[in-house]
């Protein structure tokens, strides 16, 4: 396919996408999708803590582990650092 | 570079972080002892034409209460703002009557996202960069404004306030399955979109790549305001990666339960699917519950775990940018170097959050600290939209079409979220299926 007319599909693909994207958004607004009766807040709440009465939503108790605190910490960390490691061996990498 | 030890007084990221520890200190002060009221101003949902029985008109809620709170917001972030920029070598003069203003637009921002329906799917973030973009698209930003215009200052003071509420004894809440769907996965979709984003797409904008990365694959608006301040991002690229995630959030809150349902996975899997894609907590708790109450619980507690990795995911970003993305060419950067370079807000993130877990919650209990951060999330919430206001008044269309890089950027989020909705759901079927491991039990029972 020559480059123009790739680039010209890549383009109305791009814009099609966008206007499907924020029509649907702008019908879920219009129809009020996705909300909850007794939920006094919506998608907006980007952050638990701005979420009104959170603690009534989730339970801090709700999972019991056996495995300790210390476990979940070292775990954590590890996976960290080593992901931060290949991190930077992608980025040495030649595209 | 030289790091000085004036650096703790006059440089922006160290002033960022005395301001942050010290609205978190009289706001734990004025919670704990309950000498005296520190909260901030807030709007409740209002409505104007619609009979929304629970809510209040927006003329009930202006009340003197309210004008108190709102004052007070005014004074603690105008007298602690305006001492950070003359320590930095501003001139106050033209710093307050500046401040005034930009407050006063914040004020109308926070009033606009507090309507019903808007507040219900699009974040003040999204409201705060319309408002800014069309005054400075259209009427023009005036000069006498502009030395109010400090995005960076205001975006890492309420980092640091955000900071508190980041508990580290959440990292337990769903066990290892937790840890496992949230943190597992997490990097590895950031570092798909990494590679995606600057080899195959060939983004040049790396803040802009890592931003969206972490706003897709972490939790969307904090992520990404946390990363791109780690990154050094432009005002734009943070206004884009933040737009980008709230529209699509809207839809998958939506079609992600829908989609589970008809797949006839079980609450539990379809739970965990959602907390960790979905962007927003508020949209994760609304889609969760869409599937049913296991799923709503599983679906906040592997959120839960995501929000932990802000700093983290930060820390490792400023890192590597500090160490690989700003070094000249050929060159290796000393520990000298690195400190220089790194965003030392980054560090007070990581004490307020460290003082929340290990101090504050065993001593004063958890009640206590949900509390305090009930207080410092207005706090917080003000800083940001001071700084999203920033960015719109500093930001024009033309810029905005120009970073976009030819829907490139649109494609980098397309893709990245769809392999992270896949990897997540592998990651799902191993843990919670059966077909490894026992399935976990959730205790319901509010």
């Amino acid at each position: 396919m020559a480059p123009e007319r790739r680039r010209r599909i890549y383009r109305a693909v791009t814009i099609l996408t966008v206007v499907a994207v924020l029509g649907c958004a702008v019908y879920i607004m219009a129809r009020r999708m996705g909300l909850a009766p007794g939920y006094d807040f919506g998608a907006g709440a980007y952050y638990y803590a701005d979420i009104p009465g959170f603690e009534s939503v989730v339970r801090d108790d709700a999972y019991q582990t056996e495995v300790p605190l210390w476990v979940h910490i070292v775990l954590f960390l590890g996976w960290g650092w080593l992901m931060y490691r290949l991190w930077v061996w992608i980025d040495s990498r030649k595209s | 570079m030289k790091t000085n030890l004036s650096d703790l007084w006059k440089k922006e990221d160290w002033l960022a972080v005395w301001i942050g520890f010290a609205v978190i200190a009289i706001g734990c002060i004025a919670v704990l002892t309950g000498a005296f009221d520190f909260a901030a101003a807030k709007f409740s949902t209002w409505h104007l034409w619609e009979n929304v029985a629970e809510k209040k008109s927006l003329l009930a809620q202006l009340d003197g209460a309210f004008w108190v709170k709102l004052l007070r917001t005014f004074l603690v972030l105008g007298v602690l703002f305006t001492l950070g920029v003359k320590l930095q070598g501003g001139k106050i003069k033209e710093y307050i009557p500046a401040f005034l203003v930009l407050f006063v637009l914040s004020v109308l921002v926070r009033l606009i996202s507090a309507e019903f329906t808007l507040n219900r799917y699009l974040e003040w973030a999204f409201w705060a960069l319309i408002v800014g973009l069309l005054i400075s698209n259209t009427v023009g930003v005036p000069k006498w404004l502009r030395p109010a215009i400090r995005t960076e200052f205001y975006i890492k003071t309420g980092l640091v306030i955000m900071g508190f509420s980041v508990l580290f004894s959440n990292i337990a809440k769903f066990g290892l399955y937790g840890l496992g769907i949230a943190w597992i996965v997490t990097p590895v979709v950031i570092l798909f979109m990494w590679w995606f984003g600057t080899k195959v797409l060939k983004i040049g904008n790396k803040p802009l790549v890592i931003t969206l990365a972490a706003a897709t694959s972490v939790c969307g608006t904090s992520a990404a305001i946390a990363t791109g301040a780690a990154a050094g991002a432009k005002k734009n690229d943070l206004g884009i990666a933040i737009s980008i995630s709230i529209i699509f959030t809207i839809l998958m809150m939506v079609f992600e339960p829908m989609i589970i349902k008809a797949t006839g996975m079980s609450q539990l899997m379809g739970g965990a699917l959602i907390g960790g894609t979905v962007d927003s907590t508020g949209a994760v708790v609304l889609a969760g519950n869409a599937l049913g109450a296991e799923a709503e619980q599983a679906a906040v507690l592997v959120k839960s775990i995501q929000n932990i990795l802000i700093g983290f995911i930060a820390f490792f970003v400023a890192l590597f940018f500090a160490t690989r993305v700003e070094k000249s060419e050929g060159k290796k950067v000393g520990a000298g170097e690195i400190w220089t370079r790194f965003p030392k807000f980054i560090i007070g993130f990581f004490v307020a959050s460290l003082v929340a877990s290990f101090l504050i919650q065993p001593l004063a209990g958890s009640d206590s600290v949900k509390a305090i951060n009930g207080v410092l999330d207005q706090y917080k919430n003000w800083c940001f939209v001071l700084a999203f206001t920033s960015i719109g008044l500093d930001t024009n269309f033309r810029e905005i079409a120009k970073q976009m890089q030819g829907g490139k950027v649109l494609w980098l989020y397309i893709v990245g979220q769809v392999f992270n909705i896949a990897l997540t759901f592998f990651a799902v079927w191993l843990l919670l299926s059966g077909v490894l491991f026992d399935i976990p039990v959730l205790d319901l029972y509010k």
